[in-house]
């Protein structure tokens, strides 16, 4: 995995964004992107990078912003970091590039509200049938 | 021919876990199947955001109970990471060495599981007899027979002496003999290979494009094993083989795992050959200052991530799971197809499910 | 007279009941621990099969329901259901802390905290996990109960 020229390609689809590149234990590179990027990006590393082992989709409420890190690797790893408002979260879906996405964007969703656009079945995943609550994972309003 | 749906689970003979299956069958054969999770989710994520760091160490252990070694290494490992902690060699040695039991003792217990489903209950009772040797060198180790509490923040709390590592030589011997007598049986059994051949079948596009990993993607001809790519613990220190085969089914899945199991035998060995001298733990401060960090680590079941965000006190702000087993649930529909319904516990055996894991 | 053999057949059907109490096992949430060992408790070194007490398939065959795990909302309904379909007499054993009380788990926003919660249990088996022969123990309590 040749991280600088993934960072290459990268900048590309993104050109008036800096990527701010930081290294993270353990052995992984966050990188971050615009929401409206993160769809180019993952098909630039698909297609010309061979780089389709997503292993998570990690979703936090920060309390200003929902953050979503997608962290994927193929012997190190490359994590991309993306904010959305906490108001009316959404993002394009990844299940074109990568299906096994599906899942990790299901739990996204029914964790924290964020919807997933072209998701193929946007159901929920872990919570059960009666849920009538908040998304569990956003922080309320009033915990700091 | 008209069709029929098959409701499976949560309760049911097949299912060791609550899970729930919608099978859609036509005649003997499966069209298509609907998979409903959740029955164990516990809310563990918000959990971990309430209790502190040492807390979370016990409450990581129980995410799963058959894999909860891989757990808390994963976390102490990504916790001690944010505070930039240098592990003794002594410690990473022994944290190796309860991963790889652990890793014998869930690939027993799942040939186990497969065996009963298939009908062959004599290598269930003789996998299951044979494990019960890895829980007492579990159990002489730390105590515990399965949540053992080795693992804390900085290191391991548990210690071996000479007399120790010579009876759990003794045992590795006794159990080594004992998996290959009945992986013999297994090979060359032709009633076991005709109900486990040509079933559950999964491509190398498949496991790829849903990024599934361990002993499946394995099986798959998908040679990832993160002990080897990715070293961690003790593992750059070690010598062995990373098992694939091409076939992609069930047969090719228990070999893959069969063959395993012999080689953490071996890894055992080298590791309390090698085992160097020193303390078994760094001090760790309570609260751990503003980071993030992405810890990986082979479970049983593969590829098993957290990532832990620290915001300056004692509690994380976030601590985000994914474990393997998520990922093969999503090829589950496509295994189950074209298959008989008399294959179904085969090929849910086959993936050696942890519900508890891909819940949380 | 047919009082007498009424009197007999019942002592007989106690007898063979408490010589062979018949198990369901249903995970109602729990981490797996506590089911590996009750599974444990059914293979050679344990033995359960010795007491006569075996592993069923169908609640309907099913004398005493083992039931781990701190019970989670989506399986609260399912675990209802389930012991509605055992045919009376029937017991619950609730093996494991979570499944006395909700053990780590308890307070969870997905978890009721306790079978008790939902069924009422007559013996509960702390450990986590608890251990075989903990098990086995409770097992032989509830015999005693039985009697």
């Amino acid at each position: 995995m040749n991280i600088e020229l993934m960072l290459e390609s990268l900048r590309e689809t993104s050109p008036t964004e800096a990527l701010e590149p930081q290294a993270v234990p353990i052995d992984e590179t966050f990188v971050t992107l615009p929401p409206d990027c993160i769809h180019a990006a993952v098909q630039v590393l698909v297609e010309c990078f061979d780089l389709r082992h997503l292993s998570a989709i990690t979703g936090e409420d920060t309390g200003d912003e929902i953050v979503l890190l997608y962290h994927f690797w193929d012997r190190h790893g490359l994590t991309l970091r993306t904010p959305l408002p906490r108001q009316n979260a959404r993002i394009t879906t990844l299940t074109d590039l990568i299906p096994g996405a599906a899942f990790y964007e299901r739990e996204v969703s029914e964790m924290l509200g964020v919807a997933f656009d072209g998701h193929p079945n946007p159901r929920t995943l872990v919570l059960p049938d009666d849920w009538a609550g908040e998304p569990p994972l956003l922080r309320p309003e009033k915990r700091q | 021919m008209s069709r029929i749906t098959i409701p499976i689970g949560p309760q049911h003979p097949a299912l060791k876990e609550p899970l729930s299956f919608l099978l859609t069958v036509e005649g003997e054969r499966i069209v298509e199947s609907a998979l409903r999770i959740g029955y164990v989710h516990r809310g563990l994520e918000r959990i971990f955001q309430n209790r502190s760091y040492v807390q979370n160490v016990h409450v990581v252990e129980r995410i799963c109970g058959i894999c909860s070694h891989a757990h808390t290494t994963t976390y102490c490992q990504g916790v001690e990471a944010l505070l930039g902690l240098h592990i003794p060699p002594r410690a990473l040695y022994l944290r190796t060495l309860l991963c790889e039991l652990e890793r014998i003792h869930s690939h027993l217990l799942w040939l186990g599981v497969l065996a009963e489903h298939v009908g062959f209950t004599t290598i269930f009772m003789y996998a299951w007899r044979d494990r019960e040797i890895v829980l007492d060198i579990m159990e002489k180790l730390s105590g515990g027979r399965v949540a053992h509490a080795v693992n804390v923040i900085g290191g391991v709390r548990i210690d071996v002496d000479q007399e120790q590592v010579r009876l759990i030589l003794a045992r590795l011997d006794e159990l080594e003999r004992q998996i290959e007598s009945f992986l013999g049986v297994i090979q060359h059994e032709r009633t076991f290979r005709a109900r486990t051949r040509a079933v559950g079948y999964l491509s190398i596009e498949q496991v790829r494009s849903h990024c599934v990993v361990g002993p499946v993607a394995r099986a798959s001809g998908v040679d990832i094993d993160l002990r080897r790519d990715a070293p961690y613990a003790a593992y750059g220190q070690l010598d062995f083989r990373v098992i694939t085969a091409e076939e992609g089914d069930v047969w090719a899945r228990t070999m893959v795992r069969a063959l395993e199991t012999i080689e953490s035998v071996c890894m055992c060995r080298q590791l309390l050959a090698g085992l160097p001298d020193g303390p078994l733990a760094v001090r760790a401060p309570r609260r751990v200052p503003p980071s993030e960090a992405v810890s990986r680590c082979e479970a049983p079941r593969g590829e098993l991530i957290y990532y832990i965000r620290s915001d300056g006190s004692d509690r994380p702000a976030r601590v985000k799971v994914r474990t393997p087993t998520l990922t093969t649930l999503a090829t589950l529909p496509d295994q189950l197809r074209g298959v008989n319904t008399a294959d179904v516990p085969t090929v849910l055996s086959g993936v050696d499910l942890c519900i508890a894991c891909a819940d949380r | 007279m047919s009082r007498i053999m009424h009197c007999i057949a019942h002592r007989i059907v106690r007898w063979a009941r408490r010589k062979s109490p018949w198990t369901l096992h249903f995970n109602s949430g729990g981490c797996n621990g506590c089911d590996i060992e009750i599974v444990d408790a059914l293979t050679p070194r344990y033995d359960v099969e010795r007491l006569g007490i075996l592993k069923e398939a169908s609640p309907r065959h099913a004398d005493v329901l083992l039931c781990t795990g701190p019970v989670t909302r989506q399986a609260r309904d399912r675990l209802r259901r389930i012991y509605e379909q055992m045919p009376a007499p029937r017991w619950v054993v609730a093996i494991g802390s979570c499944s006395c009380s909700g053990g780590v788990f308890r307070g969870g926003y997905n978890v009721l905290g306790g079978i008790d919660r939902v069924l009422p249990v007559d013996v509960y088996v702390p450990g986590c996990p608890c251990r075989p022969e903990a098990i086995i123990e409770g097992l032989v309590l509830l015999l005693e109960m039985m009697e």
